[in-house]
């Protein structure tokens, strides 16, 4: 095995590319969590997303119809959970396993219904998302290839994190989303009412959703394939834990995912069987939980299963 | 003077209660006004549909002579009242400042601005003589700075009416007082002041006029100069009761629950109980119960009691030092052990620990009896046994309760804990642990818990009884222990215990202090 | 008399009750939601649904319903009991691929008679189902790592194990398939009445050849007995052991069990065992009763576990309403693969009717006021200021 040849400037773009929908889903599990709903449903939603923006490609031959498609279509099934778990109250994590398991098989029945085809759908009429270059940056020498050749999802993931950094830490609403999460009785008696949050957090986590499952399916492969997200969404679940719901550490943590993605790619492409390689982000993933759990002893579970 | 605020006829039903039944209720503009009642007399319930989060049935709200509808809480806040809630609804993880402003926030184009808004906390507390630190994390404070953040809390949004439910309930008798006179200031600003309570002496030394509620109905209104406390107990009960128990008869016997230099640590790993303190040779807490005694332990909440009894009881590991039941080093032992040990224990937090609320009557009753017999023979469980050993318990504890297979989450406050207590007290352990025992039930119930616990010191039995009501402390327990900052820092016979001695040594006196200060008993 | 009247009509009265509740509804709006999705196919659901119903029940449709039904009972069974005690195994997919595996390795390898080496596959089977879930209790117990994301991750290193394993050292050779040799036949487990025994022969000869209980006997194999077995042992466990009656209450308050005694940490542990023994038996028992080889995929793709979970918590956790929805499900299955055949609509049809199902009743859909027959609503209204005051007791600020 050449070691050289695993770490190079082409890995470095590949963990961005494999960071990216993590990331967004992350965010949106974070925003979530940070106002007392905790959302495991992730995963469907993206795999939702995911089809939506093919079908809506496929359909309008526009990339960028593609995504508004996918945003609306995990908006409406986020909107079911926002429904459950906040004006009716139910657990939300038997509704998250509920909606994950719909994802799968609505897509999978859509897949047929529409297209005809079952496991992959491929289709040149489907448009992906093009990178889009900045100039200059991107001729920095390793930096430029990794962070300016991005596509206008990539670019909006990475600067979302800052903005939810600074919102929750720097505005109002941001203040009220974390008391709403903290101590919702304590808001409502001083007029913020916590459902209006919930629900737009939910909501929004729809919206992130909705990008990450169309930057994986038309930004990082141009196609549908049946349970494509394969556990994406649950890994976001994870880097909330590992980022203690803050947007720069679950940043660190999507880093981390994006990282054994890429590596393992990598390491397959050198001759290790892709059934090694492809349990790494999951393994990698359950050895930082539990090395994360070592140094802070509270924090990284959401209150809700604690 | 002139009218402030006026409730007429409110109406409140629930399925089953009707909690408020044509109440009507008159406060005048820079009035303190008492509002009085038992335990599901109405109170609180009537408060919550002056604040907004219930709507009432039938009734309506006049504030300054104008018809008021209260949608929310938003609405009740805009209107001007102000509301400190008995268990306080603070964010723990945000600064006093950030814990006030929120939900009307002070910006700095568009941002929020943290020093403004500990600069305007500031200039509240200054103008009250609350003395606090507004850029202080909330969780990092005690019970009585909390108080005051919540009084400012309503004094930030403008209340011209503050209503205050049960707010001395976790003061020491000193840090009342203080809040007293807090209140007296803001009366003569000319705000008007609800004051919520069953504590007859409060209402005597603060109050201008009292409302009494019994059964969801106004039971009588008085002046307060011109009335007594026993006329208002008749209009609270219906009757003259007197909450007196019968002192122990004999000496205590042999030691039954024995700890010694105990430490203990929070949930974020901070000592919670040891630090010095009498009565321990080291830095932990040491203590006794003997047979045939109540050892009663007072403090203000948060001062390591809850933590202790919980190591006591297993929930919670020993940093250091032992414990021992019944002889029975029981430091390092399970839950089950100790059990078996000879432990009984009603705990605090009757909802999230004391039972399940899902499950019905006879499986809460069952649980802890169901490894012995007659509920397990052959290693099978009797269901029959369970069930009839459960209506033996509801009747001789007179639960109110359908049946056996009724869901415990439906019962009222007294009747879950009868449940608990039921439980417990037929183990015929010779240690019982009691956590306010006694909190959120109505006074028959009281009555007879009271009863249950003295008749089990009579049989020998020796208790362990945690409760932040000193008038529960001094009238039961034989030897009172203050706990302090995680400290054992006084032991006081009961006979010599007075509230303003207690008082000043739960606040941290030392107990050379308490006794020099000796004011005489607080009327 | 009058009394047996008025027994009768509470009966009548509760039935009425029970199907205005949210089961049915949830039941029948998600049929609805179904139609809807078929008609988006493009195909008329007054077409499609009677297809469906005659594809479940009739000619082959019960024998076939019934040897679904199996594993769907058992992977329920094993999630129920796990959900029961509040433990919350997402893991049994990958416990099942590694009983799956454990027993093939046995039934390849192992020499002796047939019942012997099914038996020990068996064991086997259990054990690493039980090992597999019980390192998912052990990283919550001592690692503080939430067993619904320890289990649900360890799902992927079985499955990526086994699929390893199957592709390369336990490929059989040769083969375009990419699955294990073939078992030997008298390492399978038989069907109830095999077609070619004596009593196989003369059942057809008295039925005759379309019969459903003689398809019923010869297409539905032990394992259905080996469930109904565990099932009936969990219903044991559950009402007659301090155990059970245990893991009952933790399910229900955790700090409660723990208060009045019960050692959680161990409860947890156990629990996880038991649920990651049956979801192995339930792999070992596919391999062993339907595909008599290990096929890449193949326990993942029947997606069994999490129909499983669907069953668990339409029947909440209760054995005999497991036994009732996992053939529900199954049917649904079968039926839907039935429209998949005569209609072209995707048999995953039946897989969005599941979670479409669960889905409403999670969020407790109630049919509107004016419909609602048994008007009970106000039923779980008392509690609402016990539940003010516990929220309010919850915490020291």
């Amino acid at each position: 095995m050449n070691w050289s040849n695993l770490i190079d400037g082409e890995l470095f773009a590949s963990v961005v590319r494999a960071l990216i929908p993590v990331l967004l889903a992350a965010l949106g599990g974070l925003i979530c969590e940070r106002a007392g709903v905790f959302n495991i449903a992730l995963e469907g939603l993206m795999l939702i997303g995911c089809f939506a923006a093919v079908a809506g490609s496929y359909a309008t031959g526009s990339g960028y119809l593609g995504v508004l498609i996918a945003v609306a279509a995990t908006v409406a099934v986020s909107a079911v959970l926002a429904y459950g778990s906040v004006t009716r109250r139910a657990d939300p994590i038997v509704l998250g396993v509920a909606l994950n398991i719909f994802g799968v098989g609505v897509t999978g029945f859509l897949l047929v219904a529409f297209f005809h085809v079952r496991g992959v759908f491929q289709n040149p009429k489907i448009i992906g998302l093009d990178t889009v270059r900045i100039p200059l940056l991107a001729d920095i020498p390793w930096v430029g290839p990794v962070l300016f050749n991005l596509t206008l999802i990539g670019y909006l993931a990475l600067i979302l994190v800052i903005v939810t950094q600074l919102v929750m830490f720097r505005y109002p609403l941001g203040l009220r989303l974390r008391g709403v999460g903290e101590r919702p009785t304590a808001a409502s008696t001083l007029g913020v009412n916590p459902n209006r949050y919930r629900y737009g957090a939910v909501l929004l986590s729809g919206v992130l959703c909705g990008l990450a499952g169309a930057q994986l399916a038309l930004g990082n492969v141009v196609q549908f394939s049946e349970n494509m997200s394969a556990g994406r969404g649950w890994i976001a679940v994870v880097a909330v834990m590992l980022g203690r719901a803050h947007p720069i550490g679950t940043f660190g943590a999507c880093v981390l995912f994006g990282f054994a993605e890429a590596f393992g790619f990598r390491l397959q492409g050198n001759g290790l069987p892709a059934q090694i390689t492809d349990a790494a982000p999951y393994v990698v993933t359950l050895i930082a939980l539990i090395i994360a759990r070592k140094y802070f002893k509270r924090g990284i579970v959401s209150a809700v299963i604690e | 003077m002139t009218v402030q605020l006026e409730l007429r006829g409110i109406t409140k039903r629930f399925p089953g209660v009707l909690a408020n039944d044509h109440i009507d209720l008159t406060v005048e503009k820079g009035e303190i006004h008492a509002l009085m009642g038992e335990n599901g007399a109405g109170k609180s319930t009537l408060m919550s549909i002056l604040f907004g989060l219930y709507q009432p049935d039938e009734g309506e709200i006049r504030l300054a002579g104008v018809e008021r509808h209260f949608a929310s809480p938003r609405d009740a806040i805009a209107a001007g009242l102000g509301m400190v809630f008995q268990s306080f609804k603070l964010f723990p993880s945000l600064t006093v400042a950030e814990n006030v402003v929120f939900g009307r926030e002070t910006t700095r184009r568009g941002r929020f601005d943290r020093k403004g808004a500990e600069r305007e906390v500031a200039a509240i507390a200054e103008r009250y003589g609350l003395a606090l630190d507004p850029a202080a994390r909330v969780d990092d404070l005690p019970v009585g700075v909390l108080q005051r953040v919540e009084i400012i809390k309503a004094l930030y949004r403008d209340a011209s009416v503050l209503i205050l439910d049960e707010p001395t309930a976790v003061l020491t008798p000193q840090e009342a007082e203080r809040l007293f006179e807090i209140l007296r200031a803001l009366a003569a600003d000319g705000r008007t002041i609800i004051f919520i309570t069953h504590k007859l002496k409060e209402v005597m030394a603060l109050s201008d006029r009292v409302t009494v509620l019994r059964d969801g109905r106004v039971a009588d209104r008085m002046v307060t100069a011109q009335t007594d406390a026993r006329a208002i107990t008749r209009a609270m009960t219906g009757r003259d009761v007197v909450l007196q128990a019968t002192a122990a008869a004999g000496e205590p016997g042999k030691t039954v629950l024995a700890l010694h230099d105990v430490t203990v640590h929070a949930e974020d790993g901070r000592t919670a109980v040891g630090g010095g303190g009498v009565g321990g040779s080291g830095s932990g807490v040491s203590l006794e119960v003997r047979a045939g005694e109540i050892v009663g332990i007072a403090g203000v909440a948060g001062n390591g009691q809850t933590e202790l009894v919980e190591a006591i009881a297993g929930l919670r590991p020993i940093e250091s030092g032992t414990v021992r039941i019944g002889g029975r080093d029981v430091t390092r032992a399970s839950v089950a052990e100790r059990r078996r040990a000879g432990m009984a224990y009603i705990p605090e937090d009757r909802h999230a620990v004391g039972t399940a609320g899902t499950a019905d009557t006879t499986d809460n009753l069952s649980l802890g009896h169901h490894r012995q017999p007659p509920l397990l023979r052959r290693g099978l469980l009797q269901r029959s046994a369970m069930t009839r050993r459960a209506r033996e318990l509801i009747e001789r504890f007179q639960i109110k309760v359908p049946g056996p297979a009724t869901r415990v989450g439906t019962l009222s406050g007294g009747n879950l804990q009868k449940v608990v207590v039921a439980r417990e007290m037929s183990h015929d352990t010779p240690l019982l642990i009691a956590e306010q025992p006694t909190r959120g039930v109505d006074i028959g119930a009281i009555e007879f818990l009271h009863g249950e616990i003295t008749a089990f010191r009579d049989w020998g039995g020796a208790v362990l009884l945690v409760s932040a009501e000193l008038s529960e402390i001094m009238s039961l327990a034989g030897r009172i222990l203050v706990m302090f900052e995680g400290a054992v820092v006084a032991e006081v016979p009961a006979a010599q215990a007075n509230e303003s001695t207690l008082g000043m040594l739960m606040a941290g006196a030392s107990p050379d202090q308490a006794r020099a200060a000796q004011p005489g008993e607080l009327v | 008399m009058t009394t047996e009247l008025a027994a009768d009509r509470t009966l009548v009265r509760r039935t009425l009750a029970w199907l205005a509740g949210p089961v049915p509804v949830s039941i029948i709006v998600a049929l609805a939601i179904g139609a809807v999705a078929i008609a988006i196919a493009g195909i008329n659901p007054f077409v499609a649904y009677p297809s469906m119903v005659e594809g479940a029940l009739t000619g082959r449709g019960p024998a076939n319903t019934l040897q679904r039904a199996t594993p769907i009972i058992g992977m329920a069974i094993a999630l129920a009991i796990a959900f029961r005690a509040g433990v919350f195994n997402l893991g049994a997919e990958g416990q099942m691929v590694l009983g799956g595996l454990a027993g093939t390795l046995v039934a390849l390898t192992m020499p002796g008679p047939g019942p012997v080496v099914i038996v020990v596959a068996c064991l086997a089977a259990m054990a690493a189902g039980a090992l597999w879930a019980m390192l998912a209790a052990v990283l919550q117990t001592s690692m503080g790592v939430p067993i619904l994301i320890s289990s649900l991750l360890l799902n992927y290193p079985a499955r990526y194990f086994s699929s390893y394993l199957v592709r390369f050292p336990l490929k059989e050779k040769g083969s375009s398939m990419v699955a294990t040799p073939m078992i030997p036949d008298d390492t399978r487990i038989p069907a109830l009445i095999p077609a070619d025994s004596a009593w196989g022969t003369a059942l057809r000869h008295s039925l005759g050849k379309e019969n459903a209980l003689l398809l019923i006997t010869r297409n539905v194999n032990y394992s259905l007995l080996v469930v109904l077995a565990v099932v009936a042992l969990v219903i044991f466990v559950n009402r007659k052991t301090p155990g059970g009656f245990e893991s009952g209450l933790a399910g229900q308050n955790l700090r409660f069990a723990q208060y009045g005694g019960v050692h959680t940490t161990a409860l947890v542990i156990r629990t996880m065992i038991f649920s990651g023994a049956i979801s192995g038996l339930v792999g070992v028992m596919l391999v062993l009763g339907s595909d008599f080889r290990l096929i890449d995929g193949a326990l993942v793709g029947t997606n069994y576990a999490w129909t499983g979970l669907l069953v668990a918590l339409l029947a909440a956790n209760r054995p005999i309403g497991v036994l009732v929805s996992g053939a529900f499900f199954a049917a649904l299955i079968v039926g839907g693969e039935a429209m998949q055949r005569s209609d072209g609509v995707s048999s995953q049809l039946s897989q969005v009717i599941q979670a479409a199902v669960i889905i409403l009743i999670v969020v407790r859909l109630t049919l509107p006021r004016w419909l609602n027959l048994s008007r009970r609503h106000g039923r779980d209204l008392p509690a609402i200021t016990d539940r003010v005051t516990a929220d309010d007791e919850v915490g020291r600020v």
